[in-house]
């Protein structure tokens, strides 16, 4: 259709009438391009505006998502205890405030927030405490922790009921290590799922040379840097899929880490260190991107090593998952995501309707609610019976934001479009005035056997061309004004595909609509009075 | 049967209050081949004639059949087909578009063909041939006004020959020439007759233009007065 209309020979002459009127045609062309670059770049800065909302709440770790196995959750009663879960199964948030007291922490030679569990208070305070599952440690009833930084990781797990163990202890969460790879495959195919990292954690001694450190040891995806927004490499790179496929014992080291075991500012890629007497090449170093969050010695992310959770698989002769770190599209769809998730594991691992879940999705909100140095005992009341509301609360904040700065993006559009509108009106003006001004060229096409069709053609053809023209003029002018915006206003400026699409779309339109009735009124000429027109 | 045939034409007009009469039962038939110009007084009504033997228009009442065919009642697209492929037209004021080439001028007619678009290198090779009938090949890229009004006419008249149609109509061709270029022009529908059989009627107002028709009607007052076969010296072209 659109092949036979631009091969046929009447727009040929159409497009040679508008180079006949050169001044007229270029004035009604720039006020069409002034009226799409105007919504383009109007648009633009809407959609700019919209994006760095988005950015500042993706960044906050808002569309994050946690499903870790078990589901535990404190006692009213801050006794220092926590219990099995055996209520309402769909209440999925849990902040596992209370931790075992550990005995060994006292001995550490780092306290770290993650670990030195003795000291409630520095678990609310700290940034990732509450936010990274493995760094909490609810005791089981009657198990006390016992773990000792020298005791070697290797031989433990060699032990009959090493995995057993893992889920218990190491995993912290006092329940079987119940998600599965296959989980997070599936929850990678849920809609709105943006990036799925499985993790098993670990703590492990890592030696380089005569040099050890004791640190925390994550088997994770290859997806991780994406998840983690908070992460830059100061060095070499992250792991690969391929390295993923075959679990190749390769290790990303926290900047604590590289500190620690090479000294500051040596380069640690390439080096060799050893860990459960394996040896392993480090192939990056990954610190932090904001001065929001300083590496520091017993943090969870910097202080710590990261191989795929594959290679912890098999060297450690494990299965099985601590936890899975999900990003959702959107972060006003974590709810939802969250809702979904339970629904699909509940439903993979056969729990019936009335058994509590076997994992635990815990949405960054509540991280984000705790962390603002509340204390303890508060942050728990408010976590154990506000849940639901806490973490809608701050999504809908992201969602309202999103929402809002999109109604300013089309308010924007919509009085741009009055110039869109001027435009087109002057297309219908020129379109007019070409067809009195051709009236007698109109009637000999006639007398020659031009159809109404055909001259409607003729002039429909002329005013889609310069709304077309104009269009595409528009939208570079508005693709530069928007550059020029971000440039010298700072504003954050985005012009997407869509409303470039939108911008040429709605010029085309203009030039059909406004060049329509001039057209019409050209074909319904008669023949005769045409050819007599002076 | 006459190539073109009127039966009974009448043709009104609305002008304010009253109605003008512009044809009142005009029957006449044109075989092929003939040339017949028409001469008349303003408003004895063979311009409207003219427009109706053109299928600009349509008759008030009566038939008007070509090839025995009533096209007195066709739809306008119909019209504006049969215009394209029997019907040729030349025009008192040259009717060429402005700032177009004369053999692109030419071509306008094959640009609205039926029998589906006409390639531009055909388009381009019928538009020469038709410079080449009225001798103004050498011309062909100059624009109208780089052009005498004789030359003008003659691409006029290449343009009414490129779809090969079967009548040309004229409607007072010489009007804006003077009297050797009337006469050259003339002199080319005299060929045109001979040469490729073609019908031709021409509206004039000057005995002598009318005269190189084979055959000539007089109007008055929307009637057909005087309906003159000529004595023909040259030879009759052959009937088809």
């Amino acid at each position: 259709m659109m092949k036979r209309w631009l091969s046929h020979p009447v727009v040929d002459l159409a497009l040679k009438a508008l180079t006949r009127n050169r001044l007229q045609t270029g004035l009604t062309l720039l006020g069409m391009t002034i009226g799409v670059a105007t919504v383009l770049a109007m648009m633009a800065v809407g959609a700019g505006a919209q994006s760095s909302i988005e950015q500042q709440v993706r960044a906050a770790g808002l569309n994050q998502l946690t499903v870790r196995a078990g589901n535990w959750r404190p006692k009213a009663e801050d006794t220092g205890e926590a219990v099995a879960h055996q209520g309402d199964a769909r209440d999925t948030l849990t902040l596992p405030l209370i931790p075992g007291l550990d005995g060994a922490s006292a001995e550490r030679t780092v306290p770290s927030p993650s670990r030195a569990l003795g000291t409630p208070s520095r678990v609310v305070g700290s940034p990732d405490a509450l936010a990274d599952p493995d760094s909490r440690r609810p005791a089981a009833d009657a198990v006390p922790i016992a773990f000792h930084p020298e005791d070697d990781p290797m031989e433990k797990h060699d032990h009959p009921l090493a995995r057993q163990r893992l889920g218990d202890l190491e995993a912290g969460l006092g329940s079987a290590a119940t998600l599965s790879f296959a989980d997070a495959q599936a929850i990678k195919d849920l809609p709105g799922v943006q990036y799925v990292a499985g993790g098993v954690h670990e703590n492990a001694r890592v030696h380089f040379g005569s040099k050890r450190w004791f640190t925390r040891m994550h088997g994770t995806d290859v997806e991780m840097p994406s998840i983690k927004r908070g992460w830059t490499l100061l060095d070499g790179r992250f792991f690969s899929r391929r390295e993923q496929e075959k679990a190749a014992q390769v290790l990303v080291i926290g900047q604590i880490v590289s500190d620690k075991l090479f000294g500051p500012g040596v380069k640690a890629v390439g080096q060799q260190v050893t860990l459960w007497n394996q040896p392993f090449e480090v192939v990056g170093v990954v610190t932090s991107s904001t001065w929001v969050v300083q590496p520091a010695p017993g943090d969870d992310q910097f202080d710590a090593v990261y191989m795929p959770y594959t290679t912890t698989h098999r060297l450690l002769n494990l299965s099985k998952l601590n936890d899975i770190t999900i990003t959702a599209a959107s972060s006003g769809a974590v709810t939802k995501l969250a809702r979904d998730i339970t629904t699909l594991l509940r439903k993979r691992h056969g729990i019936g309707d009335n058994a509590p879940d076997d994992f635990t999705v815990l949405t960054q909100a509540t991280k984000a609610l705790t962390t603002g140095g509340l204390p303890p005992s508060v942050a728990r009341a408010v976590a154990g019976n506000v849940a639901e509301l806490e973490k809608v609360t701050l999504e809908q904040l992201a969602t309202t934001l999103e929402r809002a700065s999109r109604t300013m993006t089309w308010l924007l559009a919509a009085v741009a479009a009055v110039s869109l509108v001027v435009g087109g009106i002057g297309i219908m003006n020129i379109t007019l005035l070409s067809v009195t001004e051709r009236t007698r060229e109109i009637g000999l096409r006639l007398a020659v056997g031009a159809r109404t069709r055909d001259v409607m053609r003729q002039f429909l053809t002329e005013a889609v061309a310069i709304s077309v023209a104009g269009g595409v003029a528009g939208i570079i002018v508005g693709v530069i004004a928007a550059v020029v915006i971000a440039r010298t206003l700072n504003w954050a400026t985005v012009v997407s595909p869509l409303s470039v699409v939108l911008a040429f779309g709605v010029a085309a339109l203009v030039g059909v609509f406004f060049g329509w009735y001039p057209a019409k009124r050209a074909s319904q000429l008669d023949p005769i009075v045409a050819l007599r027109h002076e | 049967m006459a190539l073109l045939e009127t039966r009974d034409l009448t043709k009104e007009y609305r002008v304010g209050d009253h109605i003008v009469h512009a044809l009142r039962g005009v029957s006449l038939g044109i075989e092929a081949g003939e040339f017949v110009t028409i001469v008349g007084p303003s408003g004895s009504g063979k311009s409207t004639f003219m427009h109706i033997l053109g299928c600009l228009d349509r008759p008030t009442s009566g038939h008007y059949l070509m090839n025995a065919r009533d096209v007195s009642t066709l739809p306008p697209d119909e019209l504006a087909r049969v215009r394209n492929e029997m019907l040729g037209f030349v025009f008192q004021g040259f009717n060429l578009l402005a700032r177009t080439s004369a053999v692109e001028n030419v071509e306008l007619p094959l640009l609205y063909t039926r029998s589906g678009v006409v390639k531009a290198s055909e388009r381009r090779r019928k538009a020469m041939d038709a410079l080449d009938a009225v001798g103004l090949t050498d011309r062909a890229e100059h624009h109208p006004n780089q052009l005498s009004g004789g030359q003008q006419q003659r691409v006029a008249i290449a343009r009414a020959l490129v779809s090969s149609p079967s009548v040309l109509l004229a409607d007072e061709p010489t009007g804006n020439l003077d009297t050797a270029t009337s006469h050259e022009v003339m002199e080319i529908f005299k060929s045109l007759r001979r040469d490729r059989g073609l019908t031709i009627v021409v509206i004039t107002h000057e005995r002598d233009i009318a005269a190189y028709g084979s055959r000539t009607i007089d109007f008055r007052d929307g009637k057909v007065t005087l309906d003159v076969l000529h004595d023909e010296t040259l030879a009759q072209p052959s009937r088809r």
